[in-house]
């Protein structure tokens, strides 16, 4: 089995767990700013305290994501998209996934380099100061809101690839889960983001 | 309805030669189809220009959708030609060879890939031997009406043709095969070897390289559940995989 | 030792054999001009007949028997037939464990349903597309013998003619490859012809295009007997279409479908009021002359043409869709309207040719080691065809064709290995030189263009009813054409994908064969089964209960005839106003 079974496999439920819990971590911590640049330092305080942070951040959070984002390139190479053709809304969203993906990861690696490694200890002020910039502000919306796109729909295909759903009307109801959680998520996400000023 | 009916042609001479797009006109008549345009088209094989042309290449057997001989791309979408009738297309009419096959002249292509996935995948009961041995096990109604769902599947290539993961790029088998793997695993004697054939859906290009664009299920023109075999497979699969791997 | 046998088409009665070989671990190639899937065995709708009596209806294999003589106007050797009917439930068990989607009954059994000629239910079926089931059945076991390496298959290859040795005896195949049009030969210990029937002589059939019959009439050339070649099944309902008459299932009258037209303004159930015993369900030939005489005769048609009306629209749609769906798909697609809720408008459309190469009881022609199977050979229905008796014919004469070919490949003092190389260069050459002559015709007639014209001259003269008068123009018709078939010209394509040339080789044979079939009828002057002249409207047993046999030669073909084998069943009037007398089995 040690081929694209186990791979694809991996990559799919990487993109769930660990990854896609991260995410909704990730929001989670980043709504502490909307209580006050007080309650998000000490978030990130609280963070920054868990023992083996290191370890820990390797394992769950960027080992994952580069594996995740390294297969993921492969799969988008591999793919022939026929959105013209055949313009069903599923192949659009599978169309979709892709876009979203790249823009994903280009997202990902430049918000890692500016707010994780460049700027040192992470705070309110800084993460203020950086979307100070509206450019930075609009690339950040953009970014996020195809990360949810990305991860929602990952979600659906998720519970069909492992199995999980497998009717016509369980694969809609998925359909209109994996919508609420982009609404949930995009609304969480973008409110943290609008009270970093 | 106009007296003459356009058809464009994607036509090349061979695997190698370039292709090149050629018109026709053919003068109508009711319930005009594509096979029956192609058929005037040899009969008198001029082009839109005047001038005297080879006749174009085409597959077909039945003309009536179930030997799926005569796939090709109708106005951009992979159908049959026979059932294509020309009142619902779209004019002038654009015929070109299914793109996910190899070419071997104008609109006739090679799917014998098709036939080697069924045989990859054991698309068979295994049965002791064609002596009298009597009847089968006995199978309720409901089994039976979805197992023939999927028994319809004649091999055209219009899900193929339609799923972007099937490609130069990709080794994936495609929805066909993993369909007839259902068919197959929900017999009561074929579930007998029901692991040979979920390991030939996970062997490369297997199963897990279907990125869930569900083109499949809408190209088929027998409308057969692809989607729901594959993901009633993505479970199998999964479930064997692990189930192997702590059994070990 | 193992032998080679080689089995020519890929239908069911071609992939049967294989099977029966390969399972006995000898080697077998397969060839066939499409891909096996793609075999015109999967147009057959309705069924497959087996007195399984699953109704308890009290069917036995003797009252089949009876139906199937009885339907074939008593023109059919008995013995064989009586073989394959009491094969034919073996045959759906068979089928069944290969995984046929058979239809069930509430408690798992499998359906029956009920075809024309028959009183009891007898025919089992995968909803409305049961031959497109079977030929899968057997396809994925012939790939599974693949996968052992005991069959190798060459899909999209065609007959072009057999090896004969001094003796005479069948040794191999002359083929060509349709992507590169190369010729091969491949040389063989027997060869199994299953080549399937010959709509296309006719232009438009309810046949597939591949079905030309130039394979059997290429064998005919050769010098195999042709048997009862005027018989041809000319089916009550099909669709009209520009490029195909597409076959309405008899088993649309089987669940309950009626035929009518409007008389005096109201609608006219002429079969049930002709044929109170069997109403709609009366067989083939019998439903097609009383349509022909509503609509030619009496002027009723549907809109004063060759039409009628049959009507599923009283019947509950939920059954329509279990059971028929096959068929109203076919319909809605290509005429657009819903069988559901409108009468369906049919007419009949030549369908099966009864008559084939002459095979002897073990399926062998009268060239020694050439065997045939299926619907290329004759010997299972008579004058006449009942509805479902197709598929287990055709799965039958498999189950003795391949097992027989080994046995008489067995038999064989020199093996086709030990024969000298040059006998197959000989062949080789020959039909190269018959390739490069095509190429070379550069006439002014169009091939698809004669084809046509023969197609509308047999189907104007050599169906329905015919007249001497008649026959004998379209007999000088045929040799008018193939003078001018010396005037056509190929074009200049290439030999890759080429179709024109090919099609173009198939055209002479074809025209052979539809001499055959022309001069057969036109000689037999009574009326029996499908075949049927107003002149000779009676059955004259005296001098016709023969079997017509063709031979070929340069002045056309030769006529003998052979008394039929009447083994169990006395023949007696075939009539379907009132119920069929019973017989009994004697032995």
């Amino acid at each position: 089995m040690a081929n694209s079974f186990l791979w694809r496999k991996l990559h799919s439920l990487s993109g769930i767990f660990p990854i896609g819990i991260f995410l909704v971590e990730h929001m989670f911590i980043n709504s502490l700013a909307v209580k006050g640049e007080t309650a998000f330092n000490q978030g990130v305080a609280l963070l920054h305290s868990i023992p083996y942070l290191g370890a820990l951040e390797f394992l769950i959070i960027f080992a994952p994501i580069l594996f995740h984002a390294l297969y993921g390139i492969w799969v988008v190479y591999l793919t022939r998209n026929n959105v013209l053709a055949y313009s069903y809304f599923r192949n659009w969203l599978f169309y979709v996934q892709r876009l979203t993906a790249l823009i994903t990861l280009v997202f990902i690696g430049w918000h890692v380099l500016i707010l994780r490694f460049s700027s040192g200890q992470i705070s309110f002020s800084v993460v203020a100061q950086a979307l100070s910039n509206p450019v930075v502000m609009a690339l950040y919306l953009i970014g996020l809101i195809a990360t949810f796109v990305h991860f929602a729909n990952g979600l659906w295909s998720f519970l069909v690839s492992w199995g999980i759903t497998i009717g016509e009307g369980a694969q809609r109801k998925a359909a209109y889960v994996s919508t609420l959680v982009f609404v949930l998520l995009t609304v969480v996400g973008v409110n943290a983001l609008l009270a970093f000023k | 309805m106009p007296k003459e009916i356009t058809f464009r042609i994607k036509r090349s001479d061979n695997p190698q030669a370039a292709s090149y797009w050629e018109e026709f006109k053919v003068p109508y008549f009711a319930k005009m189809n594509v096979v029956a345009a192609l058929m005037e088209i040899q009969k008198n094989p001029v082009n839109a220009k005047g001038e005297e042309t080879t006749p174009v290449a085409w597959d077909c057997n039945c003309l009536e959708e179930v030997c799926g001989a005569c796939t090709m791309i109708i106005n951009g979408t992979a159908r049959q030609a026979c059932s294509a009738l020309v009142d619902n297309l779209e004019q002038p009419v654009r015929l070109a060879p299914l793109t996910k096959f190899p070419l071997i002249r104008d609109l006739v292509v090679d799917r014998r890939v098709m036939f080697a996935n069924l045989r990859k995948v054991r698309a068979w009961i295994d049965i002791d031997g064609t002596h009298d041995m009597g009847p089968g096990p006995k199978i309720s109604q409901k089994v039976q009406e979805a197992a023939y769902e999927l028994s319809k599947c004649m091999t055209c290539g219009c899900c193929m043709e339609a799923c972007p993961n099937v490609n130069s790029k990709s080794k994936f088998i495609g929805p066909a095969a993993i369909a007839q793997v259902d068919l197959v695993n929900s017999h009561p004697t074929g579930s007998l070897q029901k692991e040979a054939r979920l390991e030939a859906l996970m062997s490369e290009g297997g199963i897990a390289d279907c990125g869930n664009a569900q083109n499949c299920v809408k190209a088929c023109p027998k409308n057969i559940p692809l989607t729901r075999s594959i993901a009633k497979l993505n479970r199998e699969t999964s479930t064997y995989a692990v189930k192997r791997w702590l059994g070990r | 030792m193992a032998s080679k046998v080689i089995v020519v088409g890929g239908g069911l009665a071609g992939l049967m054999s294989a099977i029966k070989i390969a399972e006995s671990g000898h080697k077998v190639d397969l060839f066939s001009l499409v891909p096996c899937k793609r075999s015109h065995s999967v147009c057959a709708q309705g069924g497959i007949n087996a007195a399984v009596n699953t109704k308890g209806e009290g069917d036995s294999t003797w009252e089949h028997f009876d139906d199937t003589i009885y339907g074939g106007d008593f023109l059919a050797n008995q013995p064989p037939v009586k073989n394959m009917i009491e094969a034919a439930p073996g045959i759906i068990y068979l089928m069944d464990r290969m995984g046929v989607t058979f239809n069930r009954t509430p408690e798992g059994f499998i359906d029956v349903r009920r075809l024309g000629g028959a009183k009891f239910s007898r025919t089992v079926f995968a909803g409305a597309t049961t031959g497109q089931q079977l030929i899968y059945a057997l396809d994925e076991q012939v790939r599974r013998y693949e996968d052992a390496g005991l069959v190798r298959r060459y899909e999209e290859w065609e007959f072009l003619s057999i090896v004969q040795d001094d003796e005479g005896r069948c040794r191999g195949i002359v083929v060509q490859d349709l992507k590169s049009l190369e010729v091969q030969v491949f040389p063989a210990d027997a060869v199994i012809m299953a080549t399937g029937g010959l709509g296309m002589i006719f232009g438009r059939s309810t046949n597939s295009t591949i079905n030309t019959g130039s394979a059997a009439a290429t064998l005919y050339q050769q010098g195999a007997i042709f048997a009862n070649g005027e018989f041809i099944q000319i089916h009550p309902s099909a669709i009209p279409g520009r490029d195909k008459l597409r076959l309405m299932s008899e088993s649309i009258r089987g669940d309950g479908g009626r035929v009518w037209v409007y008389k005096d303004g109201k609608p006219w159930y002429f079969l049930e009021e002709w044929y109170p015993a069997y109403g709609n369900m009366v067989p083939r030939d019998i439903a097609t002359r009383a349509i022909f005489k509503v609509c030619v005769d009496m002027k009723l048609g549907v809109d004063g043409e060759n039409k009628v009306y049959l009507d599923i629209s009283h019947l509950d749609p939920k059954e329509i869709n279990r059971k028929l769906a096959g068929v109203v798909d076919i319909y809605e697609k290509f005429v657009g309207d819903d069988p559901r809720q409108v009468p369906m408008q049919t007419f009949p459309a030549v369908h099966y040719s009864m008559g084939g190469l002459w095979v002897d009881y073990d399926q062998m022609t009268n060239i020694p080691g050439l065997f045939a199977a299926g619907e290329c050979e004759y010997q299972y229905h008579g004058a006449n065809r009942l509805g479902g008796n197709s598929l287990v014919a055709a799965i039958y004469a498999g189950t003795i064709a391949g097992p027989k070919a080994i046995e008489y490949a067995l038999g064989l003092s020199k093996s086709s290995a030990d024969l000298p190389p040059t006998l197959y260069q000989a062949a080789k050459t020959r039909e190269d030189e018959r390739t490069a002559a095509i190429f070379k015709m550069q006439g002014q007639e169009n091939p698809y263009k004669l084809h046509q014209e023969l197609g509308e001259w047999m189907l104007e003269n050599v169906t329905v009813v015919r007249y001497n008068d008649r026959l004998q123009a379209t007999d000088e018709k045929i040799q008018e054409l193939m003078e001018r078939y010396h005037q056509i010209g190929v074009g200049a394509g290439a030999a890759w994908g080429n179709q024109i040339v090919p099609f173009t080789r198939r055209l002479l044979p074809m025209l052979h064969l539809a001499r055959v079939i022309t001069l057969g009828a036109l000689h037999r002057n009574e009326s029996r089964g499908a075949h049927y002249k107003p002149d000779f409207p009676e059955r004259d047993d005296e001098n016709w209960l023969k079997t017509t046999k063709a031979e070929f030669a340069a002045d056309g073909p030769h006529f003998s005839y052979e008394p039929v084998d009447i083994a169990y069943i006395k023949p007696r009037q075939r009539r379907y106003d009132v119920a069929k007398e019973v017989t009994m089995a004697n032995a």
